[in-house]
Order: structure tokens, then sequence, then C-alpha cells
């Protein structure tokens, strides 16, 4: 990564301030179109913050979960046709948790506002 | 994204190509007028205009196909044209079909209807105070549609069977989650659940496949017609009750599960009333959890396109992303936590 100046967060906090202004100054699709350019700013931001530590938490589950070492790409396919497949009905809970965690980790750097307070980030 | 002047070139070919066609069909005398884009959606093109003849002028909307895929979930435009006979000679509230497109109008596929005056935009809907009485209205008159459209011998749209949505809807979901080669572990738990809990074979009815808030005109008092028939099938009648009540379409009116406007007892007591089978809420209930599987792939759809270079848009992009929000929706409400 550059030491050089900006750094990436402040590049993105720039470039999301001048979309915001412009979705301020314009109307219909420029309007929505600046709005969403803003928006996927936001989820690269949160993204840089969470997503090495979200990476790696559900690297180690899953490796418990399916028995094996691999990439997370590797896994998460591994974990989608096994349980399609009905191959991890016997550990259903388990199962069920992990994906679940994995939708609140995708959400909160998604959109957090949307979780339940109940899986609000701290 | 096409620029304004790209855009503005299109539609100018558009509307000097819609005026020949009308010619073909109402004389040389007949000219378009007033034209707007009503919506770009993701299976279409919507154009309000003015068919204007010497003996008056009529508002009409054309629709033209503008997605063009091999896992397109979407009957073709011929397949709409003619549920919209089907449904307007039975009564159903939809714009009256005028006439479909040929190969000689050069306009590609699709039809043109009646233009039905009123708004669509969910949000206006539940929040403007002009729709309060059709916003009171929504839940039971839906209940009324339903029960109309339900009773509809699935004879008359026998066409449909060939849809995969007729034969398996759940295959046909994951046939489509499949074919963009992503592994999302919330849907397969979801598809998992789907499986092991489907319900019981019923029997087989026509149904809209995509009635909800957005896709419904409403006036200030009651609905008055309904919109976008391109998921149409024959199958469990429950299906339609799940998909207007998802989580999505209450638009932030969680606690108004029909749509964002009324309760679910006011639907069901409608159906009923008006002939309509009894309702199962707990299959209504894996109904919902099917939509938000549905409306996931959907929503991977829309990235799809973005990211092949098909459809380039920035929300698209955000749709992407917003499957993880409707991951949620689906597995909070298998855990209970969401109704």
């Amino acid at each position: 990564m550059s030491q050089d100046k900006p750094d990436i967060k402040e590049i993105l906090v720039t470039v999301k301030a001048l979309l915001e202004g412009i979705a301020n100054k314009s109307k219909g699709s420029e309007r929505y179109d600046a709005l969403c350019g803003a928006f996927l700013l936001s989820v690269v931001d949160r993204e840089l913050d969470f997503g090495a530590r979200q990476d790696e938490s559900q690297s180690g589950e899953l490796q418990q979960l399916l028995g094996r070492e691999g990439s997370l790409s590797d896994f998460y396919q591994q974990f989608c046709q096994q349980v399609r497949g009905g191959e991890l009905d016997e550990q259903w809970p388990a199962a069920f948790d992990f994906a679940f965690k994995q939708v609140v980790d995708k959400v909160s750097v998604t959109n957090p506002k949307y979780l339940a307070e109940m899986h609000q980030p701290e | 994204m096409a620029g304004a002047t790209e855009q503005q070139a299109l539609l100018d070919d558009i509307v000097a190509k819609l005026e020949l066609a009308l010619q073909r069909r109402y004389g040389q005398a007949a000219r378009v007028e007033n034209v707007s884009i009503a919506t770009l959606g993701a299976s279409n093109r919507t154009l309000l205009f003015d068919l204007v003849e010497a003996t008056g002028r009529r508002r009409l909307v054309l629709r033209q196909e503008t997605l063009k895929s091999e896992v397109s979930p979407f009957i073709s435009p011929h397949d709409q044209f003619e549920i919209l006979k089907v449904v307007f000679r039975h009564g159903v509230l939809v714009p009256e079909p005028i006439f479909e497109l040929e190969p000689e109008d050069g306009l590609d596929v699709g039809y043109v209807m009646a233009c039905v005056e009123g708004e669509t935009l969910p949000k206006t809907l539940l929040n403007a105070p002009e729709f309060a009485v059709a916003r009171k209205r929504f839940a039971a008159q839906t209940g009324e549609i339903f029960a109309k459209l339900h009773a509809i011998d699935p004879s008359e749209v026998d066409f449909l069977e060939k849809v995969v949505d007729s034969v398996d809807p759940l295959a046909a979901q994951i046939s489509r989650y499949d074919a963009y080669c992503e592994y999302h572990p919330g849907l397969d738990v979801g598809i998992r659940w789907l499986e092991n809990n489907r319900p019981k074979d019923k029997p087989r009815v026509f149904v809209h496949g995509d009635y909800r808030n957005g896709n419904v005109i409403l006036g200030p008092d009651k609905i008055e017609a309904v919109l976008d028939w391109e998921c149409a099938h024959i199958g469990n009648a429950m299906e339609d009750f799940g998909w207007v009540c998802l989580r999505s379409w209450r638009f932030g009116n969680i606690d108004q599960p029909v749509g964002g406007f009324g309760p679910r007892s006011e639907l069901y007591q409608a159906y009923t009333s008006n002939g309509g089978q009894a309702i199962d809420e707990e299959e209504v209930r894996w109904w919902e959890i099917f939509g938000l599987l549905r409306w996931a792939v959907l929503n991977m759809m829309q990235a799809d396109g973005h990211i092949t270079g098909v459809r380039r848009s920035l929300p698209f992009a955000c749709c992407g992303r917003n499957t993880s929000m409707i991951e949620y929706d689906m597995l909070m409400t298998i855990k209970g936590h969401f109704s």
C-alpha cells in the first residue's frame, strides 16, 4: 500500500463528498446514479475496515466445519455444494449458524443500518 | 450507460418507427405526440404516448423487451400480450391490450396497451395523503383480484405450462442462481430449508407471479390496474400471497405485510369470501422464504448485467451487494424473527 498522501480512506471521503454534492444539485437518473456511486464508495470504505477480519474468521470456521484446508472462495463453493446436497444435514445448526454469521458480516459491510438491533456492529 | 444524446437518438428512432406502426394499423393520418419514457425496467422499456387520429386522441403505452439473456426469468412479450387478452376478458383490472408489435414494425418485440392513469411509485403510494383511501383498501382489493385471477381456468393460458416456473418453481430459481456461478452460503442454506419443507401438492392455478407494491397502478380511491405479467405461470395460489407480503415490498412499513399497506387478515378474508381457497399461513410463509430467494437471484441478474457490460448501470451494480440484505431477511424469517 502506498504511504503517500492522501491515503485510501481520504480519497474515498473526497470522492464520496463530490458524488453527494452532485446528487444534491441534480434530479432524476443523474441524482440516483450519484447516490448509488456514493453508496458503493461507503461499501468500499467498510470493506476496507472489516473485510480482512471477516475473511479470517470465516475461513477458520469453515476449515473446522468442512474439515479441510483451502482458500475462502474454495470453502464457500464446498460449503454451498455440501449444504445443497444434504451432506451437512447432520450438522445443520452449525451450518445454519455459519451462513447466518456470514450474511450478517456482508450486511455489516453493505448497509449496517439494515441489521436488527441484536446484530448491529459494536 | 447511454449518454443524453445517445438516448435522445434512440428515442427519436423508436418514435419514428412507432408512428409508422400506428399508420399501418390506423391509417396515414395517425400521429404520435406527447411521448415520455415511463421506465427503463429490468426486462422492458415503457413509453407513454398519444395516438392522434382525426377522430380523437388516446393515451397509450408501448412496452418493448430490453433484456436478452439465456437465463431470462421472464416470459415472452407475445405470451404477455396473450395473457393480457385473457385477463382483460375476465374483468381483471389490467390495461386494455391494443396490438402486438410485428417484425415489419422494426421495433423488436413488445406490444401496445391502453394507458391507465395513476401512480406506481411505492413510497409515494405509501406516504402521499391523496392515496389514503386506496391504501386502506389495498389489502382487501388485492384479495378480490387474486380470487378472480386464480379462478381463471388454467387451460385458457396453457401455453404457460412450458414455463420452467410452472414445472418446479424452486428448481427454476436454483438453476438461475447457478447460472451466475456465485456462491452464497445464506442462499444455499435457504434452498436446503425450502427443499426440506416443500408444501404439499395443490390444485394448480394461474398465478401472476410478480404482484407487489410497484407493479400496481393506484388511483386515489383504489387499485386501477395490475401490471407486469412477465412472471405469470401455473402454480400454487399461495405463491402470489407470499410475494405480495415479501418484506422487500413493504418499503419500510414492515408492520403492514401486504405491500406495506395493510394486514394479512384483510387480504385473506377478501380472498376466501370471493371464492378463493382456504389460506394455509405456513405455506404462505414458505412462499415468502422462496420469494426472498427469488428476489436475491433477480438482484444477481441485475448485477450480472452490469458486470458483463450488457447493461452497465450504477443501480444494477448496487443490486449485487444488496443481495446480502435479502439473504438476511430470508434467514431471519426462517429463524422466526421476521414475519
